[in-house]
């Protein structure tokens, strides 16, 4: 019981390791329009060049924490026979640790700071950080807690955000327990 | 949208306006489409249910980042801006819930000449469950907008 499930992972050497740094294709209108749709926010500058000219970002921007997706999650686009059972072929914050996938994933918690709004054309560019690696006994077992700091800037090297994410994993049943 | 709020009209302690949110598979198809994200828990109710033990398809926790990106964007209008907000996953957001996003003023100061309010956030479901306890720091104008 008292085994660490961490050190069994040998993961925590991982703190500090940093991923490559992705770039975006350029942002559409429609992916900003459909994005907007998706959460149900109706505010006109999401979906009128007009109004989005008149309105505070003075141009086609995106809602605020599209900025998080706007590289899309890297590696994640493959065909069917490279996904995981999840349908996942990467995790977005410790793509390349080993054996990721001896654990399920959920999100924790985020933190962003928001700098700079995502425009239409623009071209994101992330940088994400593993910062942190916990371990908590949870009600079913262990817990293992990820945190990882993601950057990002647009095509002129301007910070649009800093965004920490916290990923928890959990040992799948299957495979657990050995 | 709105008339603009000024960092003198908020008092400590106030709600601001909130949002009605209600999620539904349709909502959350369009979000897993437009961000490209096909993990199963999200729309493959057996493999949700079955082999994860979830209790239904569950939204991504990310729509309810963007749920508070919305509520205080509204909040901060036009000359206000949204700094930062944090918040952790408590509970799934299921098709078929009606959310309260909302926040409570907690403090506000100035900082280098700007105006900032601080909040605590909440997107409560239909049974008064908050899903996704947070915290959000909005810049609002000072003196009625004088400010550039």
């Amino acid at each position: 019981m008292k085994e660490s499930l961490l050190e069994k992972l040998d993961w925590k050497k991982y703190i500090g390791t940093e991923t490559e740094s992705y770039t975006g294709e350029p942002v559409l209108g429609r992916d900003i329009r459909r994005y907007a749709l998706a959460i149900d926010d109706p505010n006109p500058i999401y979906y009128d060049e007009e109004a989005s000219r008149k309105g505070k970002y003075g141009g086609l921007a995106a809602p605020l924490f599209y900025v998080t997706w706007a590289v899309g999650v890297p590696g994640s686009e493959k065909g069917i026979k490279d996904l995981g059972e999840d349908g996942l072929a990467s995790f977005v914050g410790v793509p390349e640790i080993p054996n990721v996938w001896d654990l399920g994933w959920v999100r924790g918690g985020e933190e962003i700071e928001f700098v700079k709004p995502v425009y239409v054309d623009d071209r994101v560019t992330v940088k994400g950080k593993i910062v942190d690696m916990k371990e908590k006994d949870g009600k079913s077992g262990k817990l293992i807690f990820v945190t990882s700091e993601f950057v990002y800037t647009n095509q002129n090297g301007a910070l649009l955000a800093r965004h920490r994410l916290t990923m928890i994993g959990t040992p799948r049943k299957e495979s657990t327990d050995g | 949208m709105g008339s603009q709020r000024f960092f003198e009209d908020i008092v400590e302690g106030q709600e601001i306006p909130s949002l009605r949110k209600v999620v539904t598979t349709v909502n959350i198809l369009m979000y897993l489409s437009t961000v490209w994200l096909m993990d199963r828990i999200h729309f493959d109710h057996p493999f949700a249910t079955q082999q994860r033990g979830l209790p239904n398809v569950v939204a991504p926790g990310n729509m309810g980042g963007d749920y508070y990106a919305q509520l205080l964007s509204e909040l901060a209008g036009e000359k206000g801006v949204v700094r930062k907000m944090s918040f952790q996953f408590r509970n799934f957001l299921l098709p078929g819930d009606v959310l309260d996003v909302g926040g409570k003023v907690t403090g506000k100061y100035v900082n280098e000449g700007k105006g900032i309010v601080e909040l605590d956030l909440w997107i409560r479901n239909q049974n008064n469950i908050n899903c996704v306890p947070g915290k959000g720091l909005v810049e609002l104008p000072i003196g009625g907008g004088k400010r550039a």
